[in-house]
């Protein structure tokens, strides 16, 4: 019993008698200290100043918030060590749905009510996995991929590595669309797909095409996963950013609308949402997503200065000029000192658009460095909107070019479009893609989208 | 339809949660006493576990219920059987054996097979002389859970007679939900098996 007298509990739970019962049973298993958490925020705070060893966290977490949104919370800011255990505590069997279907997923999951030997059973069982990976946590978190799978491939061959097969290959998946050989990935996935149909290992193949600009196919395994596991979010924002890629943007804000309305707290799906109504136009919604992003997303360090940016952008679109002033003069001084390049062409870009007089100096002197630098499309398009509005066609053009030469061209097509219409000089956009066609000299699949 | 589910998952979740905290109390009474009350928690854990799979048999039968299948491991999903039903068998003067020949994990939905075998132990207890016994094994491509006990047996296998009523429905249905490569799993009662009484086979593909 006395194997967790050390280690420290944490016990998430909205409702106290749930949580007294929690700490009973955590006392039962031996344990020492445990401690309470009755919400997100406040488990985001313990978490983040004293890291607990062992989380008992309840699905069910109030305020429209969950369990798995709170750990997938923890993975993306970092906040979870490799020994850290988080079991997540449920009520029903609905959450054994979403965990078969999801790609991340909590060390364990135990149904209520459960006897303090059960649980031994269960933290045992995660200790000796953990124990199973752990010089390959450490050498993934090293970014040695080869390294990494090293361990794998000698794990899936050992005795001791057959309860853990499954595991092995998704990790192994994982690691190759991490070390960019997205072909290796797609081909670890679907070796476990030869083995059952598990919606994270379909996914996981719509992301390895996605990678290697295999969009038509990626959309095709996507739209199977959704349209057969509903309550799979993640699945849902995959297809989105495939629908962006292809120029579907319709599809993507319309994916991304039903799915962030069953999640209302969820910031980065909104984020998403919001990056799909800009290209699709919707410049309302995306204004509005990011407006409640900015004041909203109250996990500290979570609001960037890319998110007050974006913000920014969807004012300029809307032509909300003074709003998008206040956002971006509102930010500090050492905020855009520190701003990389790409962040300063487009601070200095919608500032030049929001309020020429404020920003076309600031905007003109990167002029050399915009010319000569490669760019995210984004970044390339707040930069070709401002060109074109200051009447340089030189930059304004030399964007477009890159643009429709780039991997992102479909995604960006329409809006490009829209602003040299906007300037009437569709026939010069023509032409830039007659240039770009004629450069290409052999590609698998064309990027420009046609006219 | 749906909001009928909603109303009786909402309530079989909430009795859970106040079950929950009743088995909990009565850990902590047996830490600070140094008392067994398994019988007790057992009795809490069977009566939570009915009410599971009351609204298991109402998804399964009335509405197109999906599964959730994890990748389980075969050897721990029977000692989590073993764990919830051994002390309980043992206090009826039967011991129950486990026998996994099974070191890989196998995709199945791991807690509603648990339950179903929970169940068939719980069945084959109460009709044992003195042993139970519960196996895992594979048979070509097909992962084989059995349970037997050396009791009389089933009067008549095919309709089920013992009693076995929703357990044995939903074990059947569920054995039907388990495909692969278009494969179904499935059911089978019988008799006479190494025990001498009855044998529940469920074998998954």
């Amino acid at each position: 019993m006395s194997a967790y007298a050390n280690k420290r509990f944490l016990v998430i739970d909205d409702q106290p008698l749930a949580r007294e019962a929690l700490r009973t049973i955590a006392q039962n298993v031996g344990a020492f200290a445990v401690e309470f958490a009755s919400n997100y925020q406040d488990a985001i705070y313990r978490i983040r100043n004293n890291a607990p060893d062992i989380i008992l966290c309840d699905y069910v977490l109030g305020e429209g918030r969950s369990g798995q949104q709170l750990l997938e919370e923890l993975r993306r800011f970092n906040l979870l060590s490799d020994d850290t255990i988080f079991m997540m505590v449920t009520g029903e069997q609905a959450y054994e749905q979403v965990v078969s279907a999801v790609e991340l997923v909590p060390d364990d999951y135990i149904i209520k009510p459960f006897s303090p030997d059960k649980l031994l059973l269960r933290l045992d069982r995660i200790v000796a996995k953990k124990k199973f990976f752990a010089g390959y946590y450490q050498e993934k978190r090293k970014q040695d991929y080869a390294a990494a799978l090293a361990l794998l491939a000698a794990g899936r061959d050992s005795e001791a590595g057959r309860p853990y097969r499954y595991e092995i290959l998704r990790q192994e998946a994982e690691v190759h669309l991490a070390a960019g050989d997205a072909t290796a990935a797609e081909a670890a996935y679907r070796n476990i797909l030869d083995n059952y149909e598990f919606p994270w290992a379909r996914a996981g193949v719509a992301r390895a095409l996605h990678h290697q600009n295999k969009l038509t196919e990626a959309r095709a395994e996507i739209d199977r996963v959704v349209a057969s596991t509903p309550h799979y979010f993640d699945a849902s924002d995959l297809k989105a950013n495939i629908c962006m890629a292809q120029g579907d943007n319709e599809e993507a804000q319309r994916v991304l609308d039903e799915v962030a309305k069953k999640t209302p707290r969820n910031y980065q799906r909104k984020r998403l949402l919001a990056q799909a109504a800009t290209l699709n136009g919707d410049t309302a919604t995306a204004t509005a997503m990011m407006a409640d992003v900015v004041a909203n997303d109250t996990m500290p360090g979570a609001v960037s200065p890319d998110d007050q940016l974006t913000l920014a952008r969807s004012q300029v679109n809307g032509n909300d000029l003074i709003a998008a002033e206040k956002v971006l003069l509102g930010l500090r001084e050492s905020t855009v000192q520190n701003f990389s390049l790409a962040q300063q062409a487009s601070y200095s870009a919608l500032l030049a658009l929001a309020c020429p007089e404020k920003g076309k100096a600031r905007f003109a002197g990167l002029r050399p460095a915009l010319l000569a630098t490669p760019l995210p499309g984004e970044i390339r398009l707040d930069v070709l909107r401002a060109a074109l509005a200051a009447g340089d066609l030189e930059l304004a053009d030399g964007q477009a070019r890159e643009l429709m030469a780039g991997e992102e061209a479909k995604k960006v097509f329409s809006t490009v479009r829209k602003l040299y219409a906007l300037h009437g000089r569709d026939a010069d956009l023509r032409e830039i893609q007659r240039q770009v066609a004629l450069l290409r000299i052999h590609h698998d699949e064309p990027g420009a989208a046609p006219g | 339809m749906h909001r009928l589910l909603d109303v009786l998952a909402s309530g079989v979740h909430d009795a859970k949660n106040q079950l929950f905290a009743a088995e909990s109390m009565v850990a902590a009474v047996e830490a600070a006493h140094g008392v067994d009350l398994g019988e007790a928690r057992y009795a809490i854990e069977a009566a939570a576990g009915r009410l599971s799979r009351t609204l298991t048999a109402y998804r399964l039968l009335r509405h197109g219920a999906a599964l959730a299948v994890v990748p389980a491991v075969v050897g721990d999903l029977l000692a989590e059987v073993r764990l919830a039903q051994d002390k309980h068998l043992a206090r009826n003067g039967i011991d129950l054996e486990v026998n996994c020949t099974v070191a890989d994990e196998w995709p199945l939905d791991r807690d509603l097979i648990g339950d179903v075998l929970n169940n068939a132990v719980q069945n084959a207890g109460r009709h044992a002389r003195r042993r139970v016994r519960l196996g895992a094994d594979i048979a070509g491509a097909e992962l084989v859970f059995t349970v037997e006990d050396d009791g009389p047996g089933f009067a008549d296998p095919a309709t089920t007679s013992r009693g076995g009523g929703a357990g044995l429905l939903i074990a059947e249905r569920l054995a039907a939900l388990h495909t692969r490569h278009g494969r179904p799993g499935r059911l089978t009662l019988g008799n006479g098996g190494d025990l001498g009484g009855a044998r529940f086979e469920l074998r998954l593909p």
